[in-house]
């Protein structure tokens, strides 16, 4: 009998697959040996089942500063403890060359701290895209634009609500309410061509119509800010 | 390709069911056949205005609960041999009322009607909502009042969001708007909201103004509605209104005081030295 190239590449033996298992993470935030072991021991007598055979990476982000470590000890109470070291995570490169001698990997490389390595090029900075509103907004209608700027080429009704996190614009009439910054960013402001809101509030300060009328502007394109915890309004 | 249109205000008493009767008998006296359908469950009204009310065997719910099928319960009307009247239960509630049982109905009229014309209950509740779901046309009933345009701006609203055709990402439908009661010489009193006023804030194609008119109530109470009163402003205005729906171009009447040029310039003078 004889077998085919294409009948054994069939019958692979393995395959490689992407997964993603939940992993225990334990940073050690001081070195001190004997604290470390004592307080480890009293935290898995708490809830021994959940302590055996969880597999565990060793943060080291916060005592990278602190050079070579005694792996060899760590790796003795963690399996004393029934817990299983795969791997350590942060720390500098000493510290996951020494790791590496115990058989301890280092997971995420890209966490070296960036003092030890080349800066490397920023980001792009990548804006938030604006929420952009073309039809009339109306009554009892609400539109919210959840971490982003606002803006509204259509009038917006009276009994209408808009809110967003950063600022709004507004092009058509404005009639309704309309509040920026509304998770209590302080600079947000409002733009509108013609202010006849029932309400404006920036990060929760706000004015009502009546506030606004009171203190008549005249026409012209509206700036609305905060200032001292006071709403002001200004001609542009 | 049957049209369902929806006439809806949200507020009450701004003459929706004035308006569904005589758009149903414009559009069934140019030849369309066409059916009305009273949304109003509970407060039965159009079988008055459109003067069948003695004639109401079965209704709408009867329909939509298989107690009776829909050649049952429409109603020919006594003047136009192509216009029927759907009438709405006065026993029931608006919760009589069920999707499948309107789209049922809707799909069955669609069959061999031109025209179908649902008469809205005020309020923006489950009859309110079920009376536009289907709609492919909505005429939005509105009086030159502060309150009723806001009513108006919020239905309008509903109507771009709570509609099948909305829901499904078609083409939305066309709205129009019907200014009603209007006085233009209590506008320029400044007792009462102006044409410009109102469309300002609503911003939607005018489909006419109906002026106040004796002839409304006159036509209400006798049962015929009151485009067939063509001697009269408001009849003829429900005329041009139609007639404007089926693309007709029309200019707007009854918007302005009537003869009286002198006095509106002076008016014109006064507001200008104010």
């Amino acid at each position: 009998m004889t077998v085919s190239g294409l009948e054994v590449e069939q019958k692979a033996c393995f395959q490689f697959r992407a997964n993603f298992l939940p992993c225990t993470v334990l940073q050690i935030t001081r070195y001190d040996w004997e604290a470390l072991e004592q307080q480890l021991v009293s935290a898995i007598s708490n809830a021994p089942p959940f302590f055996t055979d969880l597999p565990v990476i060793i943060d080291l982000d916060k005592i990278k500063s602190l050079g070579v470590l005694n792996f060899i000890k760590l790796k003795e109470v963690l399996l004393a403890n029934k817990m299983i070291p795969v791997g350590i995570r942060g720390g500098s490169e000493e510290q996951h060359l020494s790791a590496a001698l115990v058989g301890m990997p280092t997971l995420t490389a890209s966490r070296l701290s960036t003092a030890e390595t080349k800066p490397k090029k920023k980001e792009e900075p990548i804006a938030r895209l604006t929420k952009l509103v073309t039809t009339p907004i109306r009554s009892g209608m609400q539109i919210y634009a959840r971490e982003s700027d606002l803006i509204v080429t259509a009038a917006v009704s009276q009994g209408a609500e808009i809110l967003a996190d950063g600022n709004i614009h507004v092009y058509g009439s404005l009639r309704g309410r309309v509040l920026a910054g509304v998770q209590g960013n302080l600079q947000a402001r409002i733009y509108c061509r013609t202010l006849d809101a029932e309400l404006v509030s920036i990060a929760g300060y706000y004015l009502t119509k009546e506030d606004i009328l009171n203190s008549p502007l005249g026409d012209g394109m509206k700036q609305i800010y905060l200032e001292n915890e006071q709403v002001r309004i200004d001609v542009l | 390709m049957t049209k369902i249109i929806v006439i809806t205000s949200g507020k009450g008493g701004v003459g929706k069911t004035t308006t569904s009767a005589s758009f149903a008998v414009g559009l069934a006296s140019r030849g369309f056949k066409t059916a009305v359908i009273d949304f109003d469950i509970g407060l039965r009204n159009l079988d008055l205005i459109m003067g069948c009310e003695r004639r109401v065997v079965y209704d709408f719910v009867n329909v939509i609960r298989n107690e009776a099928n829909l050649n049952q319960a429409l109603i020919r009307d006594k003047h136009i041999k192509d216009l029927f009247i759907l009438p709405a239960s006065q026993t029931r509630d608006k919760d009589a009322l069920t999707l499948e049982g309107v789209s049922t109905v809707l799909d069955e009229l669609s069959k061999t009607f031109d025209y179908v014309v649902c008469d809205s209950p005020a309020g923006i509740e489950r009859g309110a909502q079920l009376a536009m779901y289907f709609a492919d046309s909505a005429i939005v009933v509105t009086n030159p009042e502060v309150s009723s345009v806001r009513d108006s701006d919020r239905m309008l609203g509903l109507l771009s969001s709570k509609t099948k055709r909305a829901e499904e990402g078609r083409e939305p439908l066309t709205e129009h708007l019907l200014l009603t009661r209007y006085s233009p010489k209590r506008v320029a009193r400044g007792d009462m909201l102006s044409l410009s006023d109102v469309n300002e804030i609503l911003a939607i194609p005018l489909l006419g103004v109906i002026p106040e008119s004796q002839a409304v109530l006159r036509a209400s109470n006798s049962g015929d509605p009151v485009i067939l009163d063509k001697e009269s402003d408001a009849g003829q205005a429900y005329l041009d209104a139609v007639g404007r729906f089926l693309g007709e171009k029309i200019p707007h009447r009854f918007i302005e005081e009537k003869g009286n040029w002198l006095k509106r310039l002076l008016n014109f003078k006064e507001k200008e030295t104010v």
